[in-house]
């Protein structure tokens, strides 16, 4: 935890239960509203769509982060958590005519019940054989998706789904679907927020830290093991369901092992068990990507003999590999840590020492 | 009824002989884990990068095939060393998630690597065993596999033995239960791993030469290095004898879902069963079939 600014004392529990203590954090946290709400009049229109993928993105990394960074459970099946929640909203919005408000809590369901399946062994096994299981989502979930029938999940045509439709407004601009999602992200993130500080976040912790002292105190290993791949798989499948409108043709094709290792790769990067890290590596690995994207023409000019496309993508693995051991050396905290170290250090200026 | 008998022992010939090239490369799986307690996701793309320095040194320097299967073995062993020094000796004594994160980040930098020296195109790999079956009464023996199975067996004899009977083999397995303890206990951590990752990129070229003899290669290859994976969880990482008996049993099951069930599920059930195999056997015993069962403390 943070050192609070000198002067700060608390007199109830109900102080100390809050996020934001003074009048400048006040401030900031206001200011901050304001700039995303007034965002999309800042930026232009694609790198709108840029802040709405990261956004999106952002709700699955956070939810990535209640299993793996909370409960220490190794998830690399997220992206295919997130391919169920956006397939389920899809089928439901087309197959039942479901509005929007009941099609993506129903998608972060149909997720988070395909991540509870997987996180059946969880009760036996950990570690790396628990990273492999989960794998084995991603390896089964495109062919699950193929062979089930077309009318349902659309097999290997895809599907394609009407924009959302809510209080009459219809969300198929960038500035609509900016807002949509950042309003869906920002009460996952606030939940999530919540969730770690209760008694099942608490619990969560415990079990990382150790799980069979958690045991010996009275926890219940499996079921809170199990609910926090519930609740991760839940964000993904929300995740999805924002996906699915946003995107509006969803394929199994969307949702491979490349994007749940990027979805952990972000949490590296941020940094483990803290969800502003995920919110942090998201927003640096995510930028990083859409850096070299703007750069790739660039790129293949001054390197023509590579050919084209191929090179943009191999050097974005090399990068993303490069981060992901550079972090894993050098800051295996993530920038969490030293975001923390910053504010630390310029509450406790002119003293040098912190930590 | 005889035609049935004969359809069904030749799926389940090529099902063995599948098995043990599933077990091939599931024992690179095993022999990282069992010199160095680390357990290698990018096993596949190692694959990849060992055939393509076969290609390389075999169709396009145009050596000879021993002399390029040598030097591309050769290579692939510096290979080796060099993940250990540059990737892994950083993160010794790190805790587990870091030591898997880091191999999954070995994927990216490996398929990267391979993409900017050899392009993301199909290439043809040489014929490097002769491709036409053996015909054994009525059954047709795949060439290729069927050596690759040998091969397997013979090594799997050969790492056995190193592995449980030789001092050299016993110090690794140390290392393999606990990297803090064998360094206390005088033994080179790094040494280790080193010597496991070499091992395992020669088990690996030797896998690509009989997994794409005769067949395209590119990046995608690594595919095979996840249908491996159910083997080596299914024998438990830490046993290099458990590794041809699971290769067995997923190879068989494989061959045996095409046969009976994929009429009924168009070719998905087949794709899916090692996977669900594994899992229900994981549920049963968590440590796979022969692996190591520790005992934890607090």
């Amino acid at each position: 935890m943070a050192l609070l600014p000198s002067g700060i004392f608390f007199e109830t529990y109900r102080q100390k239960k809050g996020y934001i203590h003074t009048r400048p954090q006040w401030v900031c946290f206001l200011a901050f509203l304001l700039v995303l709400a007034f965002f999309p009049s800042l930026i232009s229109s694609r790198h709108l769509g840029v802040v709405t993928v990261m956004s999106i993105i952002l709700i699955a990394v956070v939810g990535l982060q209640i299993p793996i960074g909370y409960a220490g459970q190794i998830n690399l099946g997220q992206s295919a958590f997130m391919g169920m929640g956006a397939f389920v909203t899809a089928s439901l919005a087309i197959n039942l005519n479901w509005p929007v408000w009941a099609t993506i809590p129903c998608g972060g369901l149909g997720g988070a019940f395909l991540g509870a399946i997987f996180a059946l062994p969880v009760m036996r096994i950990k570690g790396f054989y628990l990273a492999l299981t989960t794998m084995t989502a991603q390896v089964i979930f495109p062919i699950l998706i193929m062979a089930l029938p077309d009318n349902l999940f659309g097999g290997a045509i895809g599907l394609r789904i009407e924009p959302a439709k809510f209080l009459g407004i219809t969300f198929n601009t960038d500035r609509s679907l900016y807002y949509l999602n950042m309003f869906v992200a920002a009460i996952m993130i606030f939940f999530a927020f919540n969730l770690v500080r209760s008694r099942t976040g608490r619990a969560f912790m415990a079990i990382r830290d150790n799980d069979i002292a958690s045991e010996l105190i009275g926890i219940n290993i499996s079921l809170y093991k199990t609910l926090a791949f519930f609740i991760g798989a839940f964000y993904a499948g929300v995740a999805g369901g924002l996906w699915a409108y946003y995107i509006r043709f969803i394929g199994a094709d969307q949702f491979t092992l490349y994007f749940s290792i990027w979805y952990v790769s972000m949490l590296i990067v941020g940094g483990m068990g803290s969800i502003l890290g995920a919110i942090l590596g998201t927003v640096f690995l995510r930028s990083l990507q859409e850096i070299i994207t703007y750069l790739g023409p660039f790129l293949v000019r001054v390197f023509p003999q590579m050919g084209g496309g191929e090179i943009w993508f191999a050097g974005m693995n090399i990068l993303l590999g490069v981060v992901i051991v550079l972090f894993l050396i050098f800051e295996p905290r993530g920038l969490a840590h030293r975001w923390a170290i910053l504010k630390t250090s310029y509450r406790i200026w002119p003293f040098p020492y912190i930590r | 009824m005889t035609d049935f008998l004969i359809d069904f022992s030749q799926y389940t010939i090529d099902g063995a002989l599948k098995g043990m090239l599933y077990a091939l490369i599931a024992l690179s799986f095993v022999v990282i884990y069992r010199a160095g307690r680390i357990f290698n996701f990018a096993q596949g793309e190692v694959l990849v990068l060992g055939g393509y320095l076969v290609l390389t040194f075999c169709t396009l320097f145009s050596l000879p095939f021993w002399l390029g299967l040598i030097l591309a073995i050769l290579s692939m062993a510096v290979i080796g060393v060099i993940i250990e020094r540059g990737i892994f000796r950083p993160l010794i004594g790190q805790e587990l998630f870091s030591l898997i994160m880091v191999t999954i980040a070995l994927i990216f930098i490996l398929q990267g690597v391979t993409i900017v020296i050899w392009g993301g195109m199909e290439r043809p790999f040489p014929f490097i065993v002769a491709q036409e079956p053996f015909r054994v009464g009525p059954f047709l023996l795949n060439r290729p596999i069927l050596l690759g199975g040998i091969i397997s067996l013979g090594l799997i004899a050969l790492l056995s033995f190193l592995f449980e009977r030789s001092r050299w083999g016993l110090t690794l397995t140390a290392v393999a239960e606990e990297h803090k303890i064998a360094q206390s206990l005088g033994i080179s951590v790094k040494k280790a791993i080193a010597i496991g990752w070499a091992i395992s990129c020669i088990l690996s070229t030797v896998a690509s030469i009989i997994f794409l003899n005769g067949q395209a290669i590119n990046f995608t290859a690594s595919v095979i290095g996840l249908q491996a994976l159910p083997v080596a969880l299914l024998a438990g990482v830490e046993s290099i004898w458990g590794v041809p008996l699971a290769g067995l049993i997923v190879g068989l099951g494989e061959a045996w879902a095409v046969y009976f069930l994929d009429p009924y599920t168009g070719g998905a059930m087949s794709r899916i069963f090692p996977y669900i195999l594994m899992l229900v056997i994981l549920l049963i015993r968590p440590y796979g079939l022969f692996g190591w069962k520790t005992i934890e403390r607090v």
